[in-house]
């Protein structure tokens, strides 16, 4: 069950902005992983990293109330501004959307929901397109993009919502590295707003997501879970090792590119 | 007898007036909701229900029937214009609730039943169509007026219906214009609407039904076939046209009442059918939208080809 409201308002400034209670999640009544419990305070940045079909982006669709856990449950200070930004082939190119109005998305809420954009908006959402560097692509279509400049425009509209929490689903995927490196630049700057907002970060790439995340959630198959609670937890934990091997055991590939160092 | 000519279309007009308004009315309130029910993949979800909507129809005249067989021959005695309906049997009552049962199977997901939803569609597609036609046979009296509404040949439109569109259109194309941004943002990105806390149940459900209503009163004066054309033909075309979103909105309803009442026009100079006619000319506008969208490719490519070396 996803509360909105589970602690005061006091709590708030010091406490977590999201708290999960040994969440399970999955689909159907059936766990895809053991109870998870997690404290994600303000201007925290969480890498959720493992392997393809692992629960990771599960894991925090159900942080956001997306999907229903399977137990345990979720709660989220009140009155968050929360950001997801997709993946960026997740989002259907059939619309005729222009990157204008996909950040000026990022403005709408549920106290924002009839008539047209207010000049307020449309001001905050050119200043998000020119700090992602995208202000030159502001009449494009989102469609009509590579892979690098959509993934900067998703960014602007995160970066328009000025939200608390911003979750990421793979954002460095399909990307050369120079994209790669504008995006983590961008995610800084995400967690520079608002006086730190939390950012989830969903990768498959170990490597990047541990030397720069402050805590990192890994998630296997066969029902492993690790949480490293600082960058030095995460190379010492033995239960982080532990799973970080097993994992490693079955992609041996995997260390090349993406083990912890 | 000679065909008929455009002055007789227009010493005729007052009698075709209230049909020809009908008509461009719903081209443009369907053709707008359209914009969304192509956008979404929900082409398919319109025709059954308008199929839904027609067999609604046919019901309504059957069971009413049944009923009340004195009071219905009686009605008949008395000619269409003094046909009395009880409330109870009205036929618009009837595809309302058929269109808005249907739109509830839209809704439903019956992953649960290890279905799609458009397997269901199309058993709501095939199940009104052979209901239509099976109840159209037991009705002989409104033979005709089934025949109307199932392939859109209605001629004269009752002025109840004319009113009820023209309500539906105010109504329904306002919401759209005040709800269009959030449900443009539903329906493009719709985990980052509901995590951006946007009523988008609420919004799904305002589309679903204005589209079961739209497609309900439309079907009850025009047919299904044209309500079916309406709901498509001009948002592909306003798409295949521009891909500035406010524009697509406004030229899919421009498309939609210009077919609806040039259809009319057509059908009477030609002596056509009306809804085919109507539908005709709606598919004439996505022709003529494809025509030129590869005009301006060409020209656009030509002009960003270097010129030849001398």
């Amino acid at each position: 069950m996803v509360e909105k409201a589970g602690y005061g308002a006091g709590v708030v400034e010091t406490g977590p902005l999201i708290r999960a209670q040994a969440l399970q999640v999955g689909y159907g009544g059936d766990a895809l992983l053991p109870p998870i419990s997690v404290d994600i305070g303000r201007g925290e940045l969480w890498a959720v990293i493992g392997p393809n079909g692992a629960g990771k982006s599960t894991f925090v669709r159900t942080l956001l109330g997306l999907e229903r856990p399977v137990a345990g449950g979720v709660t989220l200070a009140p009155a968050l501004r929360l950001a997801y930004v997709p993946q960026a082939g997740a989002l259907d190119a059939i619309f005729p959307v222009s990157v204008r109005d996909f950040v000026l998305m990022g403005r709408q809420g549920p106290g924002n929901v009839f008539g047209r954009a207010k000049a307020a908006d449309r001001e905050a959402a050119a200043a998000a397109l020119a700090e992602a560097g995208a202000a030159e692509l502001a009449r494009r279509q989102l469609r009509d993009l590579s892979g690098g400049q959509r993934q900067r425009v998703l960014m602007a509209r995160a970066l328009a919502r000025d939200a608390d929490i911003v979750v990421l689903d793979e954002p460095t995927n399909a990307l050369d590295l120079a994209a790669e490196r504008d995006v983590l630049a961008l995610i800084e700057k995400l967690r520079a707003r608002r006086g730190g907002a939390a950012v989830l970060m969903v990768t498959h790439l170990v490597e990047d997501a541990l030397e720069r995340a402050d805590r990192a959630l890994l998630l296997d198959r066969d029902h492993q879970v690790a949480l490293a609670t600082s960058a030095a937890a995460m190379h010492d934990a033995p239960e982080f090792q532990h799973v970080y091997a097993r994992f490693v055991a079955r992609h041996p590939h995997a260390e090349e590119r993406e083990g912890p160092r | 007898m000679d065909a008929p000519t455009w002055s007789d279309f227009w010493s005729n007009f007052g009698i075709f007036r209230d049909a020809i308004i009908t008509g461009g009315l719903a081209g443009l309130l369907l053709g707008f909701i359209g914009v969304h029910v192509v956008l979404r993949r929900m082409v398919f979800a319109s025709s059954a229900i308008a199929q839904a909507a027609a067999l609604g129809v046919a019901l309504s005249f059957w069971i009413g029937a049944l009923v009340n067989p004195e009071m219905h021959a009686a009605g008949h005695m008395a000619g269409p214009n003094a046909h009395v309906t009880p409330v109870l049997f009205e036929p618009v009552l009837w595809a309302t609730v058929a269109s808005l049962l249907a739109t509830l199977v839209f809704i439903a997901n019956p992953v649960r039943l290890h279905l799609t939803r458009e397997s269901l569609l199309g058993f709501v597609f095939l199940a009104s169509g052979a209901g239509a036609v099976i109840v159209g046979d037991k009705i002989t009296q409104e033979a005709h007026d089934l025949s109307a509404i199932l392939f859109g040949s209605a001629v004269v439109v009752q002025r109840s219906d004319l009113v009820l569109v023209s309500l539906a259109t105010v109504l329904l194309v306002g919401g759209h214009i005040l709800t269009w941004r959030a449900l443009v943002f539903s329906g493009f990105d719709p985990r980052g609407a509901r995590v951006q806390g946007l009523p988008t149940r609420a919004l799904d459900g305002f589309l679903f039904v204005s589209v079961g209503l739209s497609v309900a009163l439309c079907t009850r004066a025009l047919g299904a076939l044209p309500v079916f054309a309406f709901s498509v033909l001009p948002a592909m075309a306003a798409l295949v046209l521009t891909s500035r979103i406010g524009l697509v909105f406004g030229l899919a309803g421009l498309f939609g009442a210009l077919s609806g009442v040039g259809g009319y026009a057509v059908a009477y100079r030609g002596e056509l059918p009306v809804g085919a006619t109507q539908t005709a000319l709606a598919t004439l506008f996505l022709g003529a939208a494809l025509a030129a969208r590869s005009i301006a490719t060409r020209v656009a490519a030509q002009r960003r080809s270097p010129p030849p070396s001398r």
